[in-house]
């Protein structure tokens, strides 16, 4: 109740621009941040100035003596900023290469200065040269229920080389721009044991974690420039010569971009209550129709299973070949895709760009994890939705790729780079985005968590993941949910399906898999079928409970290993030759284990996990084995080798 | 007439030239196949007595083949190092063999028989060679500057028009494609003249290519379209046959093998025809060549 009072109250309160249009009725999120910026892009001098005014509410029960901001435009001053070390790049030396923002005043409500009592530190890696993430002491204590005001005139130069953000020729990309809150939590939220601001410098490898706010922006720009950007437009006027003002705004989101580039071609649908645009170059025609479809598949797909898109507004964008670099990146109701002007259609890249951008707006823009922490909560859950949206509308096996000749899932993908990666088990999914090794991070928090998931849902079933997911989203969303926060809405949600059936709660599955660093394989290590003697009267010893026929005068043992160190229960099938098919279910805890079964002859076959559910196995060749190994693939494939080298050659010899 | 007189002619020697073909087919499967097998093997002894092999037979499934680890590393390492290989023998084997096809092609021998067949690939070894390393340069070189030079200034522009640069890869390709055409007639009168010539010498032999190319090019250009619209249509008939084609049992794959291998002695066939033809389109033109 106190959380929903202050917001209420600093609505009446705020300068009246801040919320002069309400775009959702009832606000969606506690508002504790808000921004009402106005701003000019220089096309000429790349930079982007003006004043902003903004807002944090202090929700906490403590009072608290500062604020502080991201002032991430400036991870592309230098080389020596963290950005600039963790990649080992440098900006650029050219005048016109680095990015910066620059705080011209900084006063509160009061008028008081700020300047002199602000600071850049580096709270991650105690970098000097780091300048992003900036403390500002109050000149007074905010009290708890207090709301704090700043007003600030900036200046933000855009970086030339494109990551994320910056411009390239008239293009531009304008992200972490303006100096924005980082999130004050009190103790308990996100399990911590005091509060304080959770802050992070900009690194190489993590997005954000930020409030969701109220946006009102006014840019001013040339005409010619096309606009779009995560708001709604709510005014565009002239603004002297050659020069327009727009007036945006954004309710609920958890960060505010905007693109500017007069070579875009605008186009618009509609899905249900969302009024959808695509910015793409001209050139990109031919993609439009592709990428709508992907975007509105998305939102079917996650409405039906996670929870509704409560926005009526949503802004896509395909950037040129000059802003590629701006491609791939979720600002909520923002988000950039990425193709080519012509991209064959067997090849999903469109979708599958668009499907995962398009579901941070769930997974991270209203789930709105900390991705510096728990980046597997962004990315991974994000990935696994895509890749079941993904292989839901392109096809279970031709996701991605549906040529005639080869065809792959999206769940490959993620399963062949985790499964096959030498750093598998250097790192668990727990730690903090830049403490991942080099070279693991996008396959652990994407990859990893994505192959996970997928075997959770192979063991707790399809409709009970999908219940997790709406449960997830009804407790959190809007909120700022940590890791722990997930793990107990799956324990509550499969004790309320499953009762106890996979134990108290799902801990251990957890345990192994996001915070441990081992492996899943389970291996049949053979399997022998011994000839009785005599007929004899013995019971079958497997759950079958079968009694032996007259004709059954084999015994078959079938040796099963579990080579990895996570343990989990698994279906293990045995087929014989008269037919028969018995399911065993192994709880997979052992290292080693024989299943014994007479009455129904000899064994021709046995699998462990038959569907292919875990899909965390490293190794299906090992889960099986035959008496009979069927070749005919395998000498097709060779024979189809052949015969493509032969008109190879033949075309290359003239 | 003279296009259909030599395209006739051209079809009657290159059926005439069977057993020459049949050596071709053969060395290929060989030198295709010793390579291939290793693979195979290698691949078998990875899936062991899995099951899994079940999930291949609607096609390639990337998700089991990963799974073959050091086995896929070593199947792709010996595939990759090998492909070089494989190309350099078969661009020399077929060197060697296209001397042997254009003498029994040629209107001047009789039906060759197989020691005069490898006579003659021997002689015109080097020659061939040679005429395919100069050819196979003007190919690429011609494809950089015609195709890669104005798409590639064109889509480095901050927006390029879609129509332009569609109407620029149009005229580009169909220009390349002219040029690959005149090649292609170039390199094949050049080794009929040599075959034709006492003295055989392969820059003499070039320009007579040149030569012949473009004095004859209101007969020869058409007939070459033709050729090989027809075996660009069958080449994709066969390789739509070869990859949509998955049998699932051993007969089936066994049939598969047949069916392709006929398919591979087609396409040699066709090309020998094409050689026949522009060799007698040569005779007709020039009956005193040589």
């Amino acid at each position: 109740m106190f959380r929903k009072v202050i917001p209420f109250f600093a609505l009446i309160i705020v300068p009246v621009p801040l919320f002069s249009q309400v775009i959702n009725k009832v606000p969606l999120s506690p508002r504790t941040t808000g921004y009402s910026i106005d701003v000019k892009l220089d096309t000429a001098a790349k930079t982007v100035s003006g004043t902003m005014e903004a807002f944090w509410v202090n929700n906490s029960r403590e009072s608290v003596p500062d604020i502080r901001l991201h002032m991430y435009m400036n991870a592309f001053k230098s080389r020596n900023s963290t950005l600039g070390k963790e990649s080992g790049r440098s900006p650029g030396v050219k005048e016109s290469d680095p990015g910066w923002i620059d705080l011209k005043s900084l006063d509160d409500k009061q008028g008081n200065n700020l300047i002199p009592l602000m600071k850049y530190i580096s709270p991650d890696d105690e970098n000097p040269s780091d300048s992003t993430v900036l403390q500002v002491i109050l000149p007074k204590p905010a009290k708890p229920g207090d709301t704090v005001f700043i007003s600030a005139e900036f200046e933000t130069k855009l970086p030339s080389r494109i990551r994320r953000t910056g411009f390239s020729g008239e293009y531009f990309f304008v992200a972490q721009w303006f100096p924005k809150f980082g999130v004050y939590e009190p103790a308990g939220m996100r399990y911590r044991a005091e509060s304080g601001w959770n802050c992070h410098q900009f690194h190489i490898t993590s997005e954000f974690y930020a409030n969701h706010s109220v946006y009102d922006v006014k840019i001013t720009l040339p005409k010619r420039y096309v606009l779009g950007s995560g708001g709604m437009l709510i005014k565009e006027s002239d603004a002297g010569t050659n020069l327009k003002t727009v007036t945006l705004r954004a309710e609920d989101i958890v960060d505010f971009a905007w693109t500017a580039w007069p070579g875009y071609a605008v186009h618009t649908d509609k899905w249900e209550h969302v009024n959808i645009t695509l910015l793409l170059p001209e050139a990109r025609n031919r993609q439009v129709e592709r990428q709508f479809t992907a975007v509105k598949n998305a939102l079917e797909y996650l409405t039906e299973n996670v929870g509704p898109y409560p926005w009526p507004h949503l802004t896509f964008v395909d950037p040129p070949t000059i802003g590629a670099g701006a491609g791939g990146m979720e600002y909520t109701t923002l988000f950039t895709s990425t193709s080519a002007d012509r991209m064959p259609e067997w090849l999903h890249l469109p979708e599958m760009v668009t499907v995962h951008e398009f579901g941070h707006a769930y997974f991270m823009g209203m789930l709105a994890t900390n991705e510096f922490e728990e980046p597997w909560m962004d990315e991974g859950m994000n990935s696994f939705w895509e890749a079941r949206i993904i292989d839901h509308y392109w096809g279970e096996n031709s996701g991605l790729i549906d040529n005639r000749h080869l065809q792959v899932a999206d769940k490959s993908y993620s399963r062949i780079s985790y499964a096959r990666s030498p750093n598998r088990q250097v790192v668990s999914n727990n730690e903090f985005s830049w403490n991942y090794p080099s070279g693991t991070y996008g396959m652990m928090s994407y990859n990893k968590v994505t192959v996970w998931l997928y075997t959770l849902m192979g063991i707790i079933g399809e409709e009970t993941m999908n219940e997790v997911f709406r449960e997830y989203y009804r407790q959190w969303a809007f909120k700022h949910p940590a890791g722990k926060d997930f793990i107990n809405v799956v324990n509550e949600v499969v004790a309320r399906i499953h009762g106890d059936k996979f134990g108290p709660d799902m801990n251990w599955f957890f345990e192994q898999t996001l915070y441990g660093t081992g492996i899943c394989d389970y291996k049949v290590s053979g399997f022998d079928n011994i000839r009785l003697k005599s007929e004899g009267n013995k019971d079958s010893d497997t759950l079958s409970g079968e009694p032996m026929s007259k004709d059954s005068l084999y015994k078959a043992v079938v040796k099963l290993q579990r080579l990895g160190e996570v343990m989990l229960p698994v279906e293990v099938l045995v087929h014989f030759e008269n037919g028969d098919e018995i399911p065993e279910i192994w709880d997979g805890r052992d290292r080693y284990k024989e299943l014994t079964f007479f009455g129904h002859g000899k064994m021709e076959w046995v699998k462990i996990d038959p569907e292919y559910r875990i899909r965390m196995d490293i190794n299906f060749i090992n889960n099986s084995m035959t008496n009979d190994p069927d070749r005919v693939p395998i000498r097709r494939m060779a024979n189809k080798l052949i015969s493509l080298m032969q008109f190879y050659i033949s075309a290359l010899t003239l | 007439m003279k296009i259909f007189k030599s395209l006739g002619s051209g079809a009657r020697l290159a059926l005439r030239s069977w057993k020459a073909i049949l050596i071709v087919w053969f060395v290929m499967l060989l030198l295709v196949s010793l390579f291939v097998l290793p693979a195979k093997s290698i691949m078998r002894t990875g899936f062991g007595s899995s099951t899994i092999t079940e999930l291949l037979r609607s096609g390639i499934n990337v998700d089991v083949l990963s799974d073959l680890e050091r086995y896929l590393a070593s199947i792709l390492s010996y595939l990759s190092s090998g492909l070089f290989l494989l190309l350099m023998l078969g661009i020399l084997l077929y060197s060697l063999f296209a001397g042997g096809l254009f003498k029994s092609v040629s209107n001047l021998s009789q039906v060759l028989s197989v020691p005069c067949y490898f006579r003659a690939s021997a002689k015109y070894f080097w020659y061939f060679l040679g005429l395919w390393f100069f050819v196979i340069i003007m190919i690429l070189l011609s494809g950089l500057l015609i195709i890669g030079l104005p798409v590639g200034l064109i889509s480095q522009a901050e927006n390029p028009s879609p129509d332009v640069l569609q109407v620029v890869a149009i005229i580009a390709g169909l220009l390349y494609l002219g040029l690959l055409i005149i090649f292609t007639l170039v390199a094949d009168y050049a080794r009929a003249w040599l075959i034709a010539a006492e003295k055989p010498a392969l820059f003499k032999a070039m320009g007579f290519g040149f030569n012949e190319t473009f004095k004859r090019f209101g007969s020869s250009f058409p007939m070459m379209v033709l050729i090989l619209i027809i075996i660009l249509i069958f080449s994709w008939m066969a390789s739509t046959i070869i990859g949509l084609w998955k049998p699932t049992t051993g007969g089936g794959v066994f049939l598969f093998f047949i069916i392709s291998q006929m398919l591979f002695f087609v396409k040699i066939l066709l090309k020998t025809w094409r050689y026949g033809s522009v060799t007698s389109m040569m005779e007709l033109n020039n009956p005193m060549t040589g």
